[in-house]
């Protein structure tokens, strides 16, 4: 068993053991490294700043995203090779993608401009194309309050033209020889680690522990062994709660070596997901085969939240908010929880307790999601209501899918997220709406059953009212999107 | 797809024929004041000028992009050294009972825990009035107020000695809204009134009339670098801070007040900000004293860098208002008066908010001609964070007032708004006269609003945007043409003042020292360019240094948008006053060298890196000898500069006088798109177009317009500062206050400057652009006004600002149901209202009622 974390930083080798295993990546580039181009701003994932490049060993290579460094913890970092904004400049060259944005005036204060830098970096290695679009997309996550953005995507349309100027721009992650790195990363990450530390404060002794397992049956023992330990994967949620509120898990089981963990499975309509794999993986999965869930996906979530977060995290983390909820209700999802007594399925509509309970046992871990894909008969459609568009927590979320035959509602599933301690399916509603003609009186009356059929509260986000105010006009929203569209189809037809 | 036009380099001949006129003229003109010094002295090569008006990347771009360039909480740690936190009022309003802080510091890791008694000198600071304490004694105020200091050898020292807090406060009865304030008489300062005219004549003869009260709420200047400081301790008690501030003289100050030591013992540096946009002005003090005072006590370096969770909690805002409002007009939509009752929430302390609401008594006119009004305007204390200053400074609440009350005048007459704000708008010659006296001059207003109209193809999309509101059962469009006129001066004349250090080196590389602070604005860059060719020489051989309150004294803030005015002006002035000790030398030099050519200073001219005599071009001495030269006659190369704005004056007895050396103006058209159901907003298109006189560096000052257009976006969209009914605040970080991000940028965004011929005065003829274009997203809010007065023809919509999804879909709601209007609902703050009442129909009532 190993004692140490195995991280690579800007090339160079890094063995990370006892007490550093429990820092922040942003803590340890900025306080243990003084590589500080990496600012902290939120501490929650949400601006951007403290972005970096992070390299994982997937299908025999490193392959890297831009990821959030303050909601990364060393654990989570196992085997990785992190990118600060000092490995870009090489023998006193910039990057193009530095000198792209020094041209384009794209700094005014400067703070944030690390971080935008680094999802540039981050675009040219995913080797998409640097369109308006895009580009705002691949920025979603960086918050900047000086420059109004504008300056930022000139800065990077300018990027394929200099790709052209000078036949080869490098790629960050061809600053670095990577093949000493894989070849170190193999020999690891098939092996667990288990990292402990003792820390005295004021009197009080605390044991603390990480355990990295390789492989699934290492995983569920320790659950079994230790109930009180954290599982994180992505750790969007986990770590902004340790930044923020101070929680100071003792123990950590961090899934990032389980590669078994990370697959999608189609067969015969029948979809299924492993839970170590990413938002961006089921996101590009979901672009043909699921457009709605995939256009949710884009707009929760930035780039680098994509990058770590999961699909089985979302479920674990139990938030009535939580995106994918009315999504997984509506299409009836089941969830594979592991156990030492093997496994079992449980539909996700009896899988929520309360706020922030569930059916799992302590000895039990996620492992996978399944769910059929929709008829082509079915009209689904999600729906997020945020104060801010791309990259807000919810207000209200909804997930509607409908059966209709002949302008009939055949089948009404409906689930509302953000309007009780748990997503919600509005049984009420259903059946209101199911053998009813599909027009626009019965989708309004529907919408009051379904305001009265819950009672939210008010808070940071909104108001009771407006909550409710939603979750009426939600439907007749959905009537005149999908109904009026699918009537005059079916009459064109 | 997006175009956004480059505004195009400037070579106007026009203007360098006119420079070339001046230079022909004769030296002596020079010595009526300063500012004649660098107006009217031959300007040899301006003409010929190299890097002003030239697009040059910013000052540290190098640095920012590399993660190369230090903020304070960058800078590496000296060994021994502290880290600074403070413990805060959970509560809004309370007397403290107690506080175990000898115990806290007593804890692992525990370098001392300080309270208010260990203030050595005074514990209060302010920049009007010194009200606010630095830590609280006996009495809390706000939530998030500090109370004590806590100095750690590590945050887990800090965070585990938290944990052992034991703080009692006896809860009092806070008070949170305007109208608590007025019922409990908390007022900061005095009331102010600003008078012209007849008002109550007009009101009672006009034809129309209407009346309502308006809600404008606050915004966090959220700065990505939050509070900074730190201290390190020096020899005989002496203190050296670097700080995040935009104002190093007055933390200067408030440092040496605090600890009882003399100004000159105290050192006050800043490098840079990670953003500033006022809220660094005030309140760097207090995170510097906390630094400060823990260096001082332990004799060690000392640190503080708030969270941004702390920063947001404790730290003041852009102020909330409440407005009540009467105006009075003819049916054509001439106003003939106004009258506005302005509240501004200025919270706990006095801050800079009876400076922030004067602003907002100047702008509250816009850019319209009101012949008879009233502005009244009182700033109420309250239990929260003191507000502060943040960019337009009260401007852009006194905008909003006048154009959310033109709006409502457009949907009262059935007219096109823009055809009100034409016939209202400021002429050049008549209807030109201020509330406060100062005469509106040398503009163009009404060209901007006519060429913006014309290049936005307004009225063919005015009627676009009501076929479309009639047929979408799904959404609503909103298009809105608002001006934007600021301006330009501290409206507390001493502050117009800045002074400058020039040092060139036997190199011929030059150092610039200002009291100016650079927090993204680009002043370092436009004053490097402005020395540069001065000199005649590369930009690259100009350094601008480190704001230091050593090397320039009594600075004023950086901040009403003057900076580069002042500073800018400052730096030239001494390398004037270099260049002419230069042009001594240089004579001498040439009457050597030259047979017959006497000595004439003022033959000297500097170009392209060198300087020759003008009677005899060939023979050029380049810059670096001259230096050289220069050293070796003993020639003084290091001067200081200093400036003050001329012209400007005013008199808060009358409340008249000229506060303004000149306006900044523009105006933006802004189309919103609405969904129905949800209220969310979308920002299709923005056209702006701006008048900035002729540009230092156009890079640099379109980055100011968008950055500015695009952060007053937030404040009248999604910005929105949520408190729970005891004064927490709510929405204290990004995952719940929401700034604009890269997806709420205008779909098509269309940003162009305007020449304006008339402009003929401030440093290189340009105009002051860091505040002015933030008041453009008015047209933004306006615009979902329209929108929303489509719903029902006839009726008013009530709308505050922000315009929230929440509150459009409520005021949507509410017109749908045709809810009781004009009601005032419980919590009266939470509510704007409109009463639409006409002369004759209130007569009619009126005699009803007899």
């Amino acid at each position: 068993m190993r004692n140490y974390l195995l991280i690579y930083v800007n090339g160079r080798r890094h063995q990370i053991s006892g007490e550093r295993c429990f820092q922040s990546l942003s803590d340890f580039l900025r306080h243990d490294l003084g590589l500080v181009g990496t600012k902290v701003v939120c501490a929650e994932g949400d601006c951007g700043s403290c972005s970096v490049l992070v390299g994982r060993f997937r299908n025999n290579k490193l392959e890297f995203e831009g990821l959030d460094s303050c909601i990364q913890y060393l654990y989570q970092l196992d085997c990785t090779h992190v990118i600060s904004v000092e490995g870009l400049k090489q023998d006193n060259q910039i990057h193009p993608v530095q000198q792209a944005m020094v041209d384009a005036m794209g700094s005014q204060c400067g703070y944030c401009t690390p971080g935008f830098v680094m999802s540039m970096a981050a675009m040219l290695e995913t080797k998409e194309s640097l369109t308006r679009l895009s580009i705002q997309d691949g920025l979603t996550g960086n918050l900047c309050r000086c420059t109004g953005y504008e300056q930022i995507i000139e800065a990077a349309l300018t990027l394929p033209k200099l790709s052209k100027a000078s036949s080869v721009m490098q790629l960050p992650s061809k600053i670095f020889n990577q093949n000493l790195v894989v070849e170190d990363f193999k020999k690891h990450a098939s092996e667990p680690l288990l990292c402990e530390y003792v820390e005295n404060w004021n009197g009080e002794t605390n044991r603390a522990r990480i355990f990295v397992p390789s492989r699934i049956k290492e995983a569920i023992e320790f659950k079994q062994k230790y109930k009180n330990v954290t599982v994180v994967a992505g750790g969007t949620d986990i770590s902004v709660q340790i930044n923020k509120q101070y929680i100071e898990p003792k123990c950590v089981m961090s899934l990032t070596n389980l590669k078994k963990l990370n697959f999608i499975e189609v067969k015969n309509s029948k979809v299924k997901v492993g839970a170590n794999v990413t938002w961006t993986k089921l996101g590009e999965f979901c672009k043909q085969k699921l457009p709605e869930l995939s256009e949710i996906i884009s707009l929760f979530a930035s780039r680098q939240i994509r990058n770590a977060g999961t699909l089985a995290g979302n479920i674990a983390n139990a938030s009535p908010i939580a995106d994918s909820l009315p999504f997984l209700h509506v299409i009836d999802a089941e969830i594979e929880l592991s156990g030492n007594k093997g496994k079992r399925w449980i539909n996700i509509n009896k899988f929520f307790l309360a706020y922030k309970k569930t059916e799992m046992k302590p000895s039990e871990l996620i492992t996978s999601v399944r769910w059929n894909l929709p008829d082509s008969s079915d009209i689904l459609k999600l729906y997020k209501v945020s104060k801010r568009k791309d990259l807000d927590i919810s207000t209200f979320t909804a997930g509607i899918m409908l059966r209709v035959k002949h302008g009939k509602v055949k089948k009404a599933r409906l689930a509302y997220g953000g309007v009780g301690p748990i997503v919600l399916r509005l049984p009420e509603t259903e059946k209101f709406i199911e053998n009813n003609p599909v027009t626009e009186s019965v989708f309004q009356q529907a919408g009051r059953i379904a305001s009265d059929e819950i009672s939210p509260i008010s808070d940071v986000r909104a108001s009771t009212n407006y909550r409710k105010q939603l979750a009426e006009n939600i439907l007749i929203k959905f009537f005149h999107e999908c109904c009026n569209n699918y009537q005059d189809k079916k009459e064109a037809a | 797809m997006k175009s956004l036009t480059k505004r195009p380099e400037k070579k106007s001949p026009a203007t360098s024929e006119i420079k070339g006129k001046i230079a022909m003229e004769d030296r002596t003109l020079s010595k009526n004041s300063l500012y004649l010094e660098i107006f009217n002295q031959p300007e040899l090569d301006l003409n010929k000028s190299k890097l002003v008006g030239k697009q040059i990347p910013h000052d540290s771009a190098l640095g920012h992009v590399t993660g190369e360039a230090l903020f304070v909480d960058d800078i590496t740690p000296t060994k021994n050294e502290l880290i600074v936190d403070f413990i805060s009022s959970p509560v809004a309003h309370g007397k403290i009972k107690s506080l175990n802080s000898k115990e806290l510091a007593q804890q692992d890791g525990i370098a001392g825990v300080y309270t208010h008694t260990d203030i050595p000198g005074k514990n209060f600071y302010g920049p009007v009035v010194q009200d606010e304490p630095i830590l609280a004694k006996d009495f809390v105020q706000y939530v998030g107020q500090p109370i004590a200091i806590i100095a750690g050898e590590s945050n887990k020292a800090i965070r585990e000695a938290k944990k052992k807090l034991k703080l009692s406060i006896k809860e009092l009865k806070p008070v949170f809204t305007v109208d608590e304030a007025i019922f409990a008489k908390q007022f900061i300062g005095e009331k102010r009134t600003f008078k012209q005219g007849d008002f109550e004549k007009a009101w009672r003869e006009s034809e129309n009339i209407l009346k309502g009260t308006f809600l404008c709420n606050g915004q966090e200047q959220f700065y990505l670098e939050s509070q900074a400081a730190l201290a390190n301790p020096e020899e005989n008690g002496d203190i050296h801070i670097h700080s995040s501030t935009q104002n190093p003289s007055e933390l200067q100050t408030v440092v040496a007040e605090a600890l009882g030591i003399g100004n000159h013992q105290v050192v006050c540096v800043c490098k840079r900000m990670g953003g500033g946009f006022g809220g660094k002005e005030t309140q760097a003090a207090i995170p510097a004293v906390m630094a400060a005072l823990v260096a001082s006590k332990t004799g060690r370096t000392a640190r503080v860098a708030y969270t941004k969770d702390d920063d947001m909690r404790c730290t003041g805002k852009r102020h909330p208002y409440k407005i009540h409002y009467k105006a009075a007009f003819t049916s054509k939509g001439e106003i003939t008066g106004v009258k506005f009752d302005i509240f501004s929430n200025g919270g706990a302390a006095a801050d800079l908010s009876s400076s922030v609401l004067e602003r907002t008594l100047f702008h509250s006119d816009n850019a319209y001609y009101i012949p008879n009004l009233i502005f009244n305007g009182v700033v109420c204390k309250t239990n929260f964070p003191p507000n502060t200053a943040f960019r337009g400074f009260g401007g852009p609440q006194g905008m909003a007032n006048i154009e959310n009350v033109i709006q409502e005048i457009a949907i009262f007459l059935k007219k096109d708004a823009l055809e009100i704000r034409r016939l209202n708008c400021y002429a050049n010659r008549g209807r030109n006269i201020t509330p406060y006296g100062q005469v509106v001059k040398n503009h163009i207003l009404p060209e901007i609003l006519d060429q913006l109209a014309k290049t936005s193809q307004y009225k063919k999309r005015i009627k676009q945007v009501e076929e479309f509101n009639r047929k979408s059962q799904t959404h609503l469009r909103g298009l809105a043409l608002t001006p934007m006129k600021f301006g330009i001066s501290f409206t507390t004349t001493f502050l117009n003042q800045g002074n400058a250090l020039v040092n060139i080196y036997r190199d011929g590389t030059v150092q610039v020292s200002t009291g100016g602070t650079e927090m993204g604005q680009g002043l370092n860059t436009k004053i490097r360019q402005l020395v540069a060719d001065e000199f005649a020489i590369s930009y690259h051989d100009v350094k601008l240094m480190i704001t230091s309150t050593e090397k320039n004294n009594n600075t004023p803030p950086t901040a009403a948008s003057a900076s580069t005015d002042l500073n800018g002006v400052a730096a030239v002035n001494a390398c004037r006053k270099i260049r002419s000790n230069l042009c001594v030398v240089a004579s001498n030099y040439f009457e050597n060298q030259v047979g017959g050519l006497m000595s004439s200073a003022k033959q000297i001219c500097f170009e392209n890196n060198s300087v020759f005599d003008k009677r005899n071009r060939k023979n050029k001495l380049s810059f670096k000898k001259l230096v050289q030269l220069a050293f070796m006659e003993r020639v003084s190369m290091g001067e200081r500069g200093f400036y003050k704005t001329p012209e400007i004056e005013f008199n808060r007895d009358t409340e008249k006088g000229k506060p303004f050396f000149y306006y900044t103006m523009g105006a933006s058209v802004s189309e919103v798109l609405i969904d129905r159901f949800t209220g969310q907003l979308s920002l299709e298109r923005s056209d702006l177009l701006m008048d900035i006189g002729e540009s230092i560096n156009p890079g640099i000052d379109r980055g100011q317009i968008i950055g500015g257009f695009i952060q007053g976006l937030g404040w009248v969209t999604n910005e929105e500062l949520r408190y729970s009914d005891k004064g927490e605040l709510l929405s204290f970080s990004p995952t719940t206050y929401k700034i604009p991000n890269i997806q709420d940028i205008p779909d098509i965004f269309n940003v162009e400057t305007i020449t304006n011929p008339y402009h003929q005065i401030n440093i290189r003829r340009s105009k002051a652009v860091g505040e002015p274009p933030l008041m453009l997203c008015l047209s933004v809010w306006v615009a979902v006004k329209h929108a929303l007065s489509s719903v029902q023809k006839g009726k008013c919509p009530k709308l505050n600002l922000p315009a929230t999804a929440e509150e459009i879909l409520s005021r949507l709601t509410e017109l749908k149901t045709q809810a009781k209007e004009n009601v005032t609902k419980h919590g009266a703050e939470k509510e704007s209202e409109v009463v639409l009442i006409s002369q004759n129909e209130l007569t009619f009532k009126n005699k009803q009622a007899a």
